[in-house]
């Protein structure tokens, strides 16, 4: 395909919007995956709307856009502006003058991302917008889309229905035409709340049922399971991606870059960046570990975050949740049991009971 | 006064298997004084202490656990130090006081010019001979080893006041209310061979006041049924309280450590404070490495000749390692006690803790205590035949015997 698709990659959903405006290691990983799924549909230039600072955001952007060669640009909103207006600030990027509608991601969910179904689906029913839907068990914790099944017309959306007026909900996946950019004015505007609804209204709103795993993983704890359903389905499309070996267990993607140690045991569901060293005796499991860590010897981490240039002392133990920020240093023998750690600090005591470390 | 005459007799309280409850689940299958500090049971720092003092003719151990339990262990220690060391079982506690007098026959046997008395559960630098030099000088019936501690911790302990000029013992109470002086005593004394007659005294005073009561009125009736057993004789409240003040008894202050051992926290740091003393009186027990053909040794540890432990490991400080203990590759060890036959895997992290024996640690587990010696939970430890397995933590727990752990626990006593 040779059209040109910009994407957005808006802040956060209504029900995944408790992490806006943290500097969280999650995005690297997540974005990495979503947009080489866009490059693969054609989409050429990527606009990230973000309201943190971006210096820690620009350095691995640029590896990205090495790698995948697609561009990729930011736009910074300097007062919060709700989940559409981010994209009336980047009108500019996102309209080309060409008609093709864009794609806007959100960052807090991780799913499969059938792109080029979702154009098809677009294109076929030729409505204003598309959103990606799916199916929850429990209805009543979300916003519902009432949709007419055969069509995915969309009829209305009911917030934490009390009785059952279906079971699909927004899954934060959008195509939409340029025109919708005409709905929204540059203030705080939910696009779920206050976009869509009118979109649906004038009967030019469709969803798409979303095939495959979706998680929204605005939570720690959900974005390990996340990480976990992603690489669940990667063995099934892409088993060739996944490292093998004796020190291996279970899913693992390690970075061509990094570096593991002797007698290692490695996963399951773990994710390595590049350039990590992980040193001998070492045990991961169930945790992502972003580029430029180093884990000393005989350090044992599960369930957590690692985040960028963080090194974990020898003999360290970091489980349940632990969340370390940029450039942590987490020293020899120190226990860190669901410790959200702020980057650039050093822990120097263990942490025995799940807190935030300031 | 020729050292032909002067023979010294050592007796050590022992205790017996009702007094080591606070010590469970470590006195569950050992004896509390058998129980091994930097290596070596409990009672063998008291002994080896006695076996400097010139002159030494026998040592006795006197408590209310069953011979078999110390026979073994008596007759090694007898052939390893050359002198006679014997277990004397009372049939009942009669206080320290009262075990010693009803022993009187055995440990007046040889004739010994003075008598030095101490409790096991003493951990201290033991200055025996300074001490007994001490005590020739100031003519006395008996000296009592002092230490000065903070105001707050006095009052767990017998608090006496001493003349700063002749040592002499003023006053002397015991567990007081209300601060009355921050030296207390050691519970290491030296007597000469009347403290036998001053303990006989006590006794006959005992048998006039209950024949006393016996014949007067009914509220005395009362209060001798609360009274102690007229054969138990406690040595603070019924012959030091008394004799304070009478020219009897002096102080002699030791500047060392002194901690009791009550519970198995303490013991964890005792065993460290006989490691570090090790360092003076016994570098080559010992252990030294670094990394290259033995084990990083990190500070003052203790291992077993028996024990096996690889190369990748890193051990210490405050680290005491018993026979035939495995340590896996890439273990980490941090002030802790390993008992016999424990098995600790590759990787695993052990911290203020005690391994009890034939326990196993699994793969990239973690055993961990806070390391308060005085709080409950302050370390942790596993009884005999515990299995901590692969990757689990264990923080701040008592774990009894034959237990598996497969789930991570916190603060937690394992019944």
């Amino acid at each position: 395909m040779s059209r040109r698709l910009p994407a957005s990659f808006g802040p956060g959903t209504e029900h995944g919007e408790n992490s806006r405006g943290k500097d969280k290691p999650s995005l690297e990983l997540l974005s990495f995956h979503s947009i080489e799924a866009l490059k693969e549909v054609g989409v050429t230039e990527v606009v990230l709307a973000i309201n943190y600072q971006p210096e820690v955001m620009l350095n691995f952007l640029k590896d990205f856009e090495s790698k995948l060669d697609i561009k990729i640009t930011c736009s910074q909103e300097t007062e919060p502006l709700g989940t559409a207006g981010p994209l009336a600030l980047a009108r500019d990027k996102l309209i080309d003058g060409s008609g093709e509608p864009f794609f806007v991601l959100n960052s807090d969910v991780i799913s499969e991302y059938p792109f080029a179904e979702l154009i098809k689906f677009h294109k076929a029913r030729g409505g204003e917008a598309t959103i990606m839907v799916t199916k929850v068990d429990e209805p009543s914790k979300y916003g519902v889309v009432v949709m007419e099944e055969e069509t995915g017309k969309v009829d209305r959306f009911v917030e934490k229905p009390k009785i059952f007026v279906g079971n699909k909900i927004n899954a934060g996946i959008y195509l939409l035409n340029p025109s919708v950019l005409d709905r929204i004015s540059l203030k705080p505007t939910s696009i779920e709340k206050e976009v869509f609804p009118k979109i649906a209204a004038d009967q030019k709103l469709y969803a798409m049922v979303l095939p495959g795993f979706w998680m929204d993983i605005g939570q720690p704890r959900d974005y390990i399971t996340g990480l976990r359903l992603y690489l669940d389905a990667l063995r099934k499309k892409s088993p060739y991606k996944l490292a093998v070996g004796p020190h291996i267990v279970g899913n693992v993607l390690l970075h061509e870059t990094a570096v593991i140690g002797e007698g290692c045991l490695i996963g399951p569901d773990v994710a390595i960046g590049q350039g990590c060293v992980v040193e001998s005796g070492v045990r991961l499991s169930r945790s992502t570990v972003m580029r430029g860590v180093r884990i000393k010897k005989h350090a044992c981490i599960s369930s957590s975050i690692i985040g960028w240039h963080c090194t974990v002392g020898q003999w360290a133990r970091v489980e349940n949740m632990t969340i370390l920020g940029e450039d942590v240093h987490v020293c020899d023998e120190i226990y860190s049991n669901g410790g959200v750690v702020l980057p650039h600090k050093e822990v120097k005591s263990s942490i025995l009971k799940p807190e935030i470390v300031m | 006064m020729g050292s032909s005459e002067e023979r010294v007799v050592a007796v050590i309280m022992v205790g017996g298997p009702t007094k080591g409850t606070r010590f469970r689940p470590l006195s569950l299958n050992i004896p509390k004084p058998l129980f091994p500090l930097a290596g070596q049971p409990m009672v063998h720092h008291p002994i080896s202490a006695c076996r400097r003092i010139p002159n030494l003719a026998q040592i006795f151990l006197i408590g209310f656990y069953e011979e078999k339990e110390f026979a073994l262990y008596v007759s090694s220690i007898s052939n390893e130090l050359r002198v006679p060391v014997r277990y004397l079982k009372e049939d009942k506690p009669h206080g320290s006081a009262g075990g010693l007098y009803n022993f009187r026959d055995y440990i007046m046997e040889d004739n010994p010019s003075h008598v030095v008395l101490l409790n096991c559960d003493v951990c201290c630098s033991f200055p025996l001979p300074q001490m007994l030099e001490a005590h020739k000088g100031y003519g006395g019936m008996g000296t009592l080893l002092v230490i000065k501690v903070s105001a707050e911790a006095a009052n767990q302990f017998g608090e006496l006041v001493a003349d700063p000029v002749t040592n002499e013992l003023l006053h002397y109470t015991e567990k007081p209310e209300t601060f009355v002086s921050d030296l207390i005593n050691c519970g290491v004394y030296i007597f000469t061979p009347n403290i036998f007659t001053a303990i006989e005294d006590v006794f006959m005073q005992r048998k006039d006041r209950a024949n006393l009561r016996r014949a007067t009125s009914f509220e005395a009736l009362q209060s001798a049924a609360k009274a102690l057993p007229p054969d138990y004789v406690r040595l603070d409240q019924d012959i030091l309280s008394p004799l304070a003040g009478k020219k009897e008894l002096y102080t002699y202050e030791t500047l060392d450590f002194w901690e009791q051992i009550k519970t198995p926290g303490m013991s964890l740091k005792c065993s460290g404070l006989y490691l570090s003393q090790f360092r003076h009186t016994s570098p080559q027990l010992l252990a030294a490495g670094d990394g290259t053909r033995s084990a990083t040794i990190i500070g003052d540890v203790y291992i077993h000749p028996s024990a096996k432990i690889h190369p990748s490991a890193k051990i210490g400080p405050n680290v005491s390692i018993s026979a035939n203990a495995r340590i896996g590759a890439g273990v980490r060890l941090i002030s802790c006690i390993i008992l016999d036959d424990v098995e600790i895997k590759e990787n695993a992290v052990v911290i203020h803790a005690i391994i009890g024996w034939k326990s196993s640690i699994g793969k990239w587990s973690r055993v961990q205590g806070e390391g308060d010696y005085n709080a409950k939970l302050g370390i942790t430890i596993l009884g005999e035949a515990g299995s901590v397995e692969d990757e689990v933590v264990v923080i701040n727990s008592i774990v009894l015997p034959n237990k598996t752990l497969n789930i991570s626990v916190q603060e937690e006593i394992i019944l």
